[in-house]
């Protein structure tokens, strides 16, 4: 079996610096570390978007597409998967601080 | 093309093994002691331990029972000396593993002055016999519509939602389609996409199942007031950047394909017909491994993020990971090696593809990591309090 030697901080050159699942989806996800500030190259269904983050994103976490305003549904692989905590401007971290199921409460 | 095949070991019923265990099974953990101390001695011999017995009842019971039943019929499983101190006990599992058409010896405490070292001396005498004749089996071809396999994940990360579990998806469907069977399980990582799985169901009456599965299970959670944040989403996938159950499960349920959903099962229920099957278990991964061994799962596909070394002492566990990191670190866990997929190098159809023939390797008799290093067990879920 072939043993892949490649780090999230060091993707291939030209590959994208993250993932947006579905075209409705309202997060990317990182393909590697990103750093406050940086513009991203966001690979989307048949379409390279570009989005300027502006906080630290670790490896395989999401990141707003968009502005998304607070109580609205957030969208992953084209599904919801939460609601905003409050509002969430374009290249903020989205995670458990400002991002909040909707399951399994009373 | 010609039909593929495993090398594995026919067994009366008409199952086939991938493994040829002999398996000591203590019922109740009044014996345990003895029978790790006879399993010491027998470097073949598979112990599996299951601590509760007295004061069981209803549907805890009945898990207990059954699973007990399972292990000792699984297709794996080719001899089985059940020891414990319940004499009515032992023999009503006996008699339920005879019905199925297969063999079993009983040793009981209460025969054995309720000395555990008389114990532990039948049971080593017995199970060296039984070691003895099951090594002069052979495996013979047998169609890969004789798999029946388990699919898991275990401390997930986002690789595991957009490759691993999509890959080992695209495995089960192959399993499917060559008129073999699946298993998934983890029931609450069916919340936020139980309506993808009900629309997947063969009849109105499954996908009413899954849907009472999952609704009973989040309010489970709802009243005892736990916040799944944190719980499930683990802290594991919460550090890796799954944030929400919704968005564990969209990625956790990739692992059972695309194929119509044919039935839900409890815990270690036996499938009576081919096909592709929801386990309604917790998602502890010992836990829900050990549904699927009880159930006739003779193999298991397991993906995980950043790693994840448990896997079933019955059943080949193999291990898989996209991510590169865990993927470079953990050379004596990691079975398949799916970063190239995540990387981007290479299609998801391929490694696919490869996953397939490693199972069939696997399934004729290539070790696991984790049998290698023996890392193995089995552990039986309570679902009630005892009395």
């Amino acid at each position: 079996m072939n043993r892949c030697h490649l780090v999230p901080d060091a993707p291939p050159a030209d590959r994208a610096d993250a993932l947006l699942l579905n075209p409705s989806d309202d997060v990317a996800m990182a393909l590697r570390a990103i750093a406050p500030g940086e513009r991203c190259k966001v690979q989307a269904e048949g379409e390279i978007r570009f989005v300027q983050v502006n906080e630290a994103i670790p490896f395989g976490h999401k990141f707003s597409v968009h502005a998304i305003s607070e109580g609205s549904v957030i969208r992953k692989y084209g599904t919801d998967i939460g609601a905003a905590r409050e509002p969430i401007a374009p290249g903020a971290h989205v995670h458990t601080h400002n991002l909040v199921s909707l399951r399994g409460r009373r | 093309m010609k039909a593929r095949t495993f090398l594995g070991f026919q067994r009366p019923d008409g199952t086939v093994g991938t493994r040829n265990h002999v398996l000591i099974l203590s019922v109740g953990h009044l014996t345990g002691p003895a029978a790790r101390r006879a399993a010491r001695g027998l470097p073949f011999a598979k112990l599996v331990s299951m601590p509760y017995a007295g004061g069981l009842f209803g549907e805890d019971r009945a898990v207990q029972m059954r699973s007990a039943v399972g292990f000792c019929c699984n297709p794996n499983v080719g001899a089985a000396v059940i020891v414990g101190a319940d004499g009515p006990k032992l023999e009503e599992l006996a008699r339920d593993i005879r019905a199925r058409g297969r063999e079993v010896v009983t040793i009981c405490l209460d025969d054995c002055g309720h000395d555990g070292l008389v114990l532990s001396d039948r049971l080593f005498r017995e199970a060296a016999r039984l070691q003895q004749r099951i090594s002069r089996q052979r495996r013979t071809p047998s169609p890969l519509s004789k798999l029946f396999v388990g699919v898991e994940c275990g401390r997930s990360d986002p690789t595991s939602g957009i490759v691993s579990n999509p890959l080992i998806g695209r495995v089960a469907d192959t399993i499917l389609d060559a008129g073999g069977s699946v298993v998934f399980g983890e029931t609450l990582e069916w919340l936020g996409a139980e309506e993808l799985l009900s629309a997947r169901a063969a009849s109105k009456e499954v996908g009413q199942s899954l849907l009472r599965a999952v609704l009973r299970r989040e309010h489970v959670a709802a009243t005892h007031g736990v916040d799944l944040t944190g719980n499930n989403p683990n802290p594991t996938n919460v550090a890796a950047g799954l944030t929400t159950i919704e968005e564990k499960s969209i990625g956790s349920i990739a692992k059972s394909g695309s194929r119509p959903i044919d039935g839900v099962l409890g815990i270690g229920d036996r499938i009576d017909a081919p096909g592709l099957y929801a386990m309604d278990a917790p998602c502890f991964t010992p836990e829900s491994l050990s549904g699927f061994v009880a159930s006739g799962a003779q193999l298991l596909l397991f993906s995980t993020g950043p790693g994840n070394s448990y896997v079933s002492r019955l059943a080949p566990t193999i291990k898989l990971s996209a991510n590169p990191v865990a993927s470079r670190t953990l050379t004596e866990q990691l079975d398949f090696d799916a970063c190239a997929v995540f990387e981007g190098v290479q299609t998801i159809s391929r490694s696919a593809e490869a996953l397939v023939e490693l199972a069939i390797d696997v399934a004729s008799g290539s070790l696991t990591w984790g049998e290698i290093v023996d890392e193995g067990d089995e552990v039986v879920s309570r679902v009630g309090e005892a009395l």
